[in-house]
């Protein structure tokens, strides 16, 4: 029973869409603190968006810029 | 985390990923026969719309309701493919039963229960692909009369993929003990990450098919379709980065959901949907069910998607003042291949019927415009798959699930790497130096050479992709247990997707679509057509 947790365990953490691997589990609670780095992520990528933004605007012939 | 045993070629004969990458890259280099003048892949099956009984002018004949693609694009066999017909079927079952066992049989699956669960999930999924294509389901109002229809449901061929998601589903859901014995070769991971792999062939065969599209529509089309080329690109970059950090955030903050499971959903919402999912599942190592949930409201909402958007562009906002606007905002809205080319051509025919009639005919569009500016920013996005998937994979490796004292050694980077991406590179880039090498960028005294690369290129990036599409569609249903996903609230998931899409997703789609797009003018083809 041990062994068999343990390997439902060791698929679930691949990411692999088996049919072995559904659980059952509520994967939508236990939602963790919101941590720094996340907020560095989604920052960085509004950053990202904007400067791609306004190259784009610039760059591109067919935009409202141009 | 540190697993020394693991060398950097390891799992590349055992696992799926990687047997994605040699399915799609071996039938890419079998395609690129035709430029030795011998057709290898022009027997992979394409469904074509029918009807049981054609008017006598008309079209649809069941007997062609299958067809050999080489039939339409070989240069060296169309006639011997032509006489195929329905064979082809057969013919591709055969072909990739072979390449399927041999895969099973290196990732040490039981290869006897693959080759039955394969070749039952083969013939379902080519009966739903047969019966989407009835013109009723197909078909729209504007060649709907070319079958003796009065009325069709205007779903093109994403009908078949809806279809067979319910078929799929009802299995796993009412028959599970059949779902458990087809569960061997009910394999949507590895079927999607092989079509995504036939995708590059796809992005690689786009300038060569548009070098075709140029001539045919003249220099005013060709010099449209670059622009939409390069405002689609920088559309897409934009809507993508804002997309993904604003539907984690919604995730998050507004519906208190776990790390793993909002940057799934941030993909799958914000990208390319089930590709998205499946890629960022295996990045930051979600559960499983994550990504079939995800993958099944993908799936949904690209359907309601489909129905709405269409005609709310055609004739709410932004009309046929800015059609360009319309499908590009089209492209990254809907959240599947599928789906945003049907709504696109959907969305074509109704935009282009409207300006005729607003105009009293003086105004007439070419067909296929509108839809390739919804394509071509979803083609953009698809780029986005692999790079997003490695960029979150460095990001959990290196950030998040970083414990303090602990190291991470830099081949994890590489073992969470979707290999699939690679092929799918390899095949992009492949193409991509063919065409600007010997292919001399579309030059008129090239076009013999792009016609052979087409013929190879067309049955892999239309007929293996859709294929291979429509046998996830088929396996994710045969393996979502919805008493299993009700016990993980899905519905908590499915207000997460309506809020995102709705009040995020598309009016930005709209906005920058606008910002890259307004104006843009279709050329008018009025005097060239017969009234």
């Amino acid at each position: 029973m041990a062994e068999e947790v343990k390997q439902k365990k060791e698929i679930s953490g691949t990411g692999s869409l088996t049919g072995e691997a559904l659980e059952a589990e509520d994967v939508l609670a236990g939602a963790e603190e919101w941590d720094p780095v996340e907020t560095k992520l989604v920052l960085w990528s509004f950053v990202i968006a904007i400067i791609a933004l306004i190259i784009g605007l610039l760059v591109v012939p067919t935009s409202v810029f141009n | 985390m540190a697993q020394p045993e693991r060398r950097w070629y390891t799992g590349m004969l055992t696992t799926e990923d990687w047997w994605a990458v040699w399915l799609g890259v071996g039938f890419f280099f079998l395609s690129l026969f035709t430029l030795a003048g011998v057709d290898l892949v022009g027997w992979i099956t394409y469904p074509t719309k029918w009807v049981f009984s054609p008017p006598p002018e008309g079209k649809g004949a069941i007997g062609h309701a299958f067809y050999a693609l080489g039939k339409k694009y070989s240069v060296t066999a169309k006639g011997f493919y032509k006489g195929l017909g329905w064979w082809s079927v057969i013919w591709t079952y055969v072909i990739f039963t072979i390449a399927t066992c041999i895969g099973a049989g290196a990732m040490k699956w039981n290869v006897k229960r693959f080759f039955v669960g394969w070749t039952i999930i083969y013939f379902l999924t080519i009966a739903c692909w047969f019966i989407g294509h009835h013109a009723f389901i197909a078909a729209n109002k504007l060649n709907m009369r070319q079958y003796g229809l009065n009325f069709a449901l205007s779903l093109g061929g994403g009908g078949s993929f809806i279809l067979a998601l319910i078929v799929g589903l009802i299995i796993g859901n009412f028959f599970r003990g059949f779902a458990r014995f087809l569960s061997e070769a009910a394999k949507p991971e590895w079927y999607i990450k092989t079509a995504i792999v036939t995708l590059g062939v796809k992005l690689g065969y786009l300038p060569i098919k548009l070098a075709g599209m140029s001539q045919k529509l003249g220099k005013e089309a060709a010099g449209l379709t670059f622009e939409l080329f390069v405002a689609g690109a920088a559309a897409t970059i934009v809507a993508y980065m804002i997309f993904w950090p604003g539907v984690y955030i919604i995730s998050r903050k507004i519906f208190n959901l776990p790390r793993k499971t909002a940057a799934v959903l941030g993909s799958g919402i914000s990208i390319c949907g089930v590709s998205a999912a499946v890629a960022t599942g295996g990045a930051v190592r979600a559960k499983p069910v994550v990504s079939i949930m995800v993958s099944a409201l993908v799936v949904v909402w690209a359907v309601i998607e489909l129905i709405i958007l269409p005609g709310f562009y055609t004739h709410v906002w932004p009309t046929t003042k800015d059609p360009l606007v319309a499908g590009a905002a089209m492209g990254m809205s809907v959240k599947t291949d599928g789906a945003d080319a049907a709504a696109g051509e959907l969305m074509d025919e109704f935009m282009r019927n409207k300006i005729e009639v607003e105009t009293n005919g003086a105004v007439k569009w070419p067909a296929g415009i509108i839809t390739s500016s919804a394509v071509m920013t979803k083609v953009w996005i698809d780029m986005f798959i692999g790079i997003w998937a490695f960029v979150l994979a460095m990001v959990w490796v290196y950030r998040i699930e970083r414990r303090p004292g602990e190291k991470v050694p830099a081949s994890e980077v590489w073992h969470r790497f979707p290999k699939f991406v690679l092929g799918y590179f390899f095949c992009w880039f492949f193409l991509l130096a063919l065409y600007f090498g010997p292919g001399q960028s579309g030059a008129p005294e090239a076009m013999p050479f792009l016609k052979s690369v087409k013929a190879g290129a067309v049955p892999i990036e239309k007929g293996m992709r859709k294929l291979f599409f429509m046998l996830t569609f088929m396996s994710l249903g045969i393996i979502t247990d919805f008493k299993k996903l009700r016990e993980a609230q899905f519905g908590k998931m499915v207000w997460v997707y309506f809020v995102s899409l709705f009040f995020f997703i598309i009016p930005v789609a709209a906005l920058i679509a606008y910002l890259f797009h307004h104006g843009m003018q279709i050329p008018n083809i009025a005097g060239y057509v017969k009234p």
